[in-house]
């Protein structure tokens, strides 16, 4: 670990209770697209920008996406109109209902490419090739396979601190991505298990990940280092 | 520590360098990082290494705070702990040095001065300091500073700022105008524009780096400084350490932090943030026909000098006034090209006014202290002040009528409802 990050991690130690959630912070509206914004609008700035700016008119949030991709946003043209409805419509200035909105966000059965592509896709990109030196990439990574939990401890509280992937190295910092449902995090686990020639490294006798096991994980919540240190202890 | 962050350092103003001359930061990034031990709602003094607690935070990620003005009105120079503050990247691994008001700890900086000249040329840290230096009172003032007053015609994307995002700051540093006189750096004839990079890069490599470029005939230029101190000690990482241009009158963003390059160049800057963020439209707009993407170098202009404004700093509505005589006081500011002559006060929403007694300010861009004797009847009371300049300059009643899709550059009359 770099030494500024070792400062960082000691100061923010200091300030910080182990084990709080930084999504407890914000609570945006239940609704379609939701997710999105999750995973994308924060690798530059926290969720305050999107929640101070609630009802704003939806041409307002169109000319805030133009602005972003200014500011190094990137995002599908589907993506983008996904996102573009959920601010408009439920942090645009008459949103309806949370009941209308949460009944719109559950509805059908969660997909875990859907997941894959609203949250994980923007570091891990999109054949999970990640990015050297900073994203491992999913594909050919036997990290999925550590524990029967292990993408779900990694999903829940991050991780943080140089590691070995497939002989190439990578030093960053993952954040936790508890605001996703249980389901969502069996389902993104699981579709990244079956992806890109990753169900050859499955272990015969390793079980499909279901909503309920994510629940237990997420009951013992970890720092990111301590993520970091897991999974040394479960490497081979 | 230092070796580490001095070597990024090097890499990254190296790199900023190519980058000016790109327009667009392609190649570094500090990665996709949140602090995984952040829990609800923290404190400015959690997010900002020696920053008071309870500045009202706009984004933590950022490390944006506004100072509420019951701390502000306490000084007349702002201390460092309460100075609202703004970055544009997140102070995270590589660029964690600068998340604290202590003294950077960067003895090897350098500015690098580039671009249309002849004898481009590098100056060290310890070169500024064996300069002559001058001191520099000023208001620093986010150009976002009273965004959430613009609500009230049509509430814009942002921040919600209050009036808390300025300060009062002495500052002192090498003249501009001189230091790039002394380096004989010869600027080429086809050299029109100045353009001032930071050592911050953004959070992913297609996001666009920080950039402010001014015209080289531009007087705002003529005060400006290489400042090294912040009220009489070396500038506080977070405020831009260890060498920030500052340019007396100008709005915050035009001062840019951390600075490591300045580029002599034909045209300005095309970093969003000088093409398109930071920009007042030419005329009035309308919610709805000019928007936030709307703004073009040719219909726009970026926020140069403070507006003239005037706050008031008390009484405050939870300052438990009293029906009968009180002191009503506050300061005003504009861009130091004309003395501030009158601050008129009502209170009574408006309907009949008078004038405040005005303090001289101690430089053209530091803010005026005032103050007027008023009744404040039982009920509702009003209270609203206009500052008016030597130019005849003063702000418009209805503050809404510069309303703008960006929310920049507020400075309609101060209202102040009392309820005694």
């Amino acid at each position: 670990m770099r030494p500024a990050l070792v400062l960082l991690v000691l100061a923010a130690a200091a300030f910080f209770a182990p084990g709080a959630r930084a999504a407890d912070r914000f609570n945006l509206p239940q609704g379609p697209g939701r997710d999105l914004v999750y995973g994308h609008c924060q690798t530059c700035h926290d969720l305050q920008s999107v929640e101070d700016s609630a009802g704003i008119r939806r041409g307002a949030w169109d000319a805030v996406l133009d602005n972003m991709k200014g500011f190094g946003l990137r995002i599908s043209e589907d993506q983008r109109a996904k996102i573009l409805n959920y601010l408009g419509t439920y942090l645009g200035p008459n949103p309806p209902p949370a009941e209308q909105a949460a009944a719109a966000a559950g509805a059908g059965p969660v997909e875990g490419v859907s997941v894959f592509e609203a949250t994980c896709i923007a570091c891990h990109q999109a054949e999970g090739e990640g990015k050297p030196g900073e994203f491992p990439p999913f594909a050919g990574n036997s990290d999925l396979f550590l524990s029967p939990d292990f993408p779900a401890v990694v999903a829940l509280n991050g991780i943080e601190g140089p590691i070995m992937v497939g002989g190439e190295a990578f030093d960053n910092a993952m954040p936790p991505f508890d605001f996703l449902s249980d389901e969502e995090i069996a389902a993104v686990v699981n579709y990244v298990r079956s992806q890109w020639g990753n169900d050859a490294l499955k272990p015969a006798d390793m079980p499909a990940l279901d909503a309920a096991a994510v629940a237990k994980v997420r009951e013992k919540p970890m720092s990111a280092a301590d993520v970091h240190d897991l999974r040394k202890t479960l490497l081979p | 520590m230092r070796t580490q962050s001095s070597r990024f350092g090097l890499n990254r103003r190296q790199f900023g360098l190519m980058a000016g001359a790109a327009g667009f930061a392609a190649g570094f990034s500090p990665g996709f990082v949140r602090s995984a031990f952040a829990q609800a709602a923290p404190d400015s003094a959690e997010i900002i290494a020696g920053k008071a607690p309870g500045l009202i935070v706009h984004n933590a990620e950022l490390g944006v705070m506004e100072t509420p003005l019951t701390m502000l009105r306490k000084f007349d120079h702002t201390p460092k702990d309460i100075l609202f503050n703004r970055l544009h990247f997140p102070h995270k691994g590589d660029a964690s040095w600068y998340a604290t008001t202590a003294a950077p700890d960067q003895p090897d900086w350098s500015i690098r001065i580039d671009g249309l000249v002849e004898r481009p040329r590098t100056v060290t840290l310890a070169d500024l300091q064996a300069m002559d230096q001058v001191q520099r009172v000023a208001v620093m003032q986010c150009a976002g500073n009273g965004r959430s007053f613009y609500a009230a015609k049509e509430k814009v994307a942002g921040g919600q700022w209050k009036n808390g995002g300025m300060g009062n700051v002495v500052w002192e540093g090498v003249p501009l105008r001189q230091f790039l006189e002394d380096q004989k750096v010869v600027p080429a004839g086809g050299a029109h524009w100045l353009t001032a990079e930071g050592w911050d890069q953004p959070a992913t490599p297609e996001g666009s780096d920080f950039a402010k470029s001014y015209e080289l005939g531009d007087p705002g230029l003529d005060n400006a400084i290489l400042a090294l101190k912040m009220n009489g000690e070396p500038i506080p990482a977070v405020h831009g350490g260890p060498v920030r241009l500052i340019i007396p009158g100008f709005y915050g963003n035009m001062n840019v932090k951390f600075l490591t390059t300045l580029l002599y160049a034909a045209d300005q800057s095309p970093s969003a943030f000088q093409s398109v963020g930071y920009r007042m439209p030419l005329g009035p707009v309308e919610p709805g026909q000019f928007e936030a993407n709307d703004y073009t170098i040719y219909n726009s202009l970026p926020t140069y000098g403070h507006k003239i404004k005037s706050v008031i700093f008390s009484p405050l509505p939870d300052d438990g006034a009293k029906a009968g005589e009180v002191e009503i006081t506050g300061v005003a500011l504009n861009d130091g090209q004309a003395a501030i002559t009158m601050v008129e006060v009502s209170a009574d929403g408006g309907k009949t006014w008078m004038n405040a007694d005005l303090k001289p300010a101690e430089s053209p861009w530091a803010w005026y202290h005032w103050s007027s004797k008023a009744t404040l009847a039982s009920g509702s009371n009003v209270l609203m002040c206009r500052a008016t300049d030597a130019l005849g300059r003063t702000q418009p009643i209805d503050g809404l009528t510069r309303w703008n899709p960006r929310g920049y550059e507020w400075n309609g009359v101060d209202r102040v409802e009392i309820t005694v």
